[in-house]
């Protein structure tokens, strides 16, 4: 049996608390308290960190983590990304500029996302201004490809494909791994 | 004035006394518990919003653990150091929660820091 911590981090609002608490099946931890900010319409901000837990079908258990959105909490990203496998950056397509909101957690994770795999899971993708391929293209233009999947994390369903498309990154990442090390 | 005027002034005159007070405090600062600075003086200019940030994250660390536990609301969390101490105390208002961070050198006592912290905390929490 294997253990995988898994982060969840990206805009405010976009549904980390919520994701990790659609597939979990322990309680959640959840820190979060009434937000005071009026630049995001929502009553409650996580300022700590979330966690859940998934077995999969394998008998492999994933240890789900979520971070604060807001960049003032920068400091628990890397105190929480810290031996992660693996990232997934959930955004919301709804906001002014989702793709500005990209780059925060891109350069955010920077370092880290040379040796981790990373998947963008896009949430209310049927509002707002951007295509799903803008996301795509503005990636490639910065010598990155990462799965970008349009999501509604209030379903189950939705959240297990981003994790399992970040599983099968992590497998390839491994076996890639795997055959520089034989060269 | 307002209800938030006024607890933004008390806060201020709140950790303005404390540092005059107290030894070896390097930082005070008033946070919301999502983590903005209300009130703050920095005797080493360390940056209020990152304090204010860090509070807020400790504080709900803080609270989930008493939750879990069944100890009730959390009143305060100490991260004592090689050099110092952080200190945070929470003041329930009737309609918010603020944290009151301290953060102090060898030359302070804790002791004596919680016993000041609980007189502001009291103090902030009476604003009705
Ligand atoms: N209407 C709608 N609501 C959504 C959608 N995706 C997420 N939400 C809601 O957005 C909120 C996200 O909040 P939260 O999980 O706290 O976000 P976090 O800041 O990323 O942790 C929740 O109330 C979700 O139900 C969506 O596609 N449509
Ligand atoms: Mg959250």
């Amino acid at each position: 049996m294997k253990e995988y911590k898994i982060l969840f981090s990206g805009t405010p609002g976009a549904g980390k608390t919520t994701a990790i608490g659609a597939v979990s099946e322990i309680p959640p931890v959840v820190t979060d308290v009434p937000n005071t900010d009026p630049g995001y319409a929502k009553a409650y901000t996580t300022v700590g960190l979330d966690y859940g837990q998934l077995t999969l079908d394998t008998g492999d258990c994933l240890r789900l983590f979520g971070t604060p959105g807001q960049a003032r909490f920068d400091f628990l990203w890397r105190i929480l990304g810290r031996n992660a496998l693996g990232l997934i950056i959930l955004l919301d397509n709804s906001r002014p500029n989702p793709l500005a909101d990209l780059e925060i957690y891109i350069n955010g994770f920077g370092e880290a996302l040379r040796s981790m795999p990373c998947v963008i899971g896009v949430g209310r993708h049927d509002q707002g201004n951007t295509a799903l391929d803008d996301y795509g293209l503005w990636l490639m233009e910065r010598n990155m490809i990462l799965p970008v999947l349009p999501v509604d994390v209030r379903r189950r369903a939705d959240v297990v494909l981003l994790i399992d498309v970040l599983l099968a990154e992590l497998e390839f990442h491994i076996r890639k791994g795997e055959c520089s090390h034989v060269e | 004035m307002s209800n938030e005027q006024q607890i933004r002034r008390i806060a201020s005159r709140e950790v303005q006394k404390i540092a005059k007070e107290l030894h070896g405090v390097s930082s005070v600062v008033i946070a919301t518990v999502d983590g903005f600075d209300i009130a703050s003086i920095g005797l080493d200019g360390e940056d209020p919003g990152r304090i204010a940030a860090m509070a807020s994250s400790v504080s709900a660390i803080g609270s989930v653990i008493s939750q879990e536990e069944s100890l009730g609301r959390s009143r305060s969390v100490t991260i004592a150091t090689d050099t110092g101490f952080a200190y945070l105390s929470c003041a329930y208002l009737p309609d918010q929660t603020l944290i009151l961070n301290v953060i102090a050198d060898q030359d302070a006592v804790l002791g004596q820091v919680a016993y000041r912290c609980a007189e502001s905390v009291r103090r902030l929490e009476a604003v009705a």
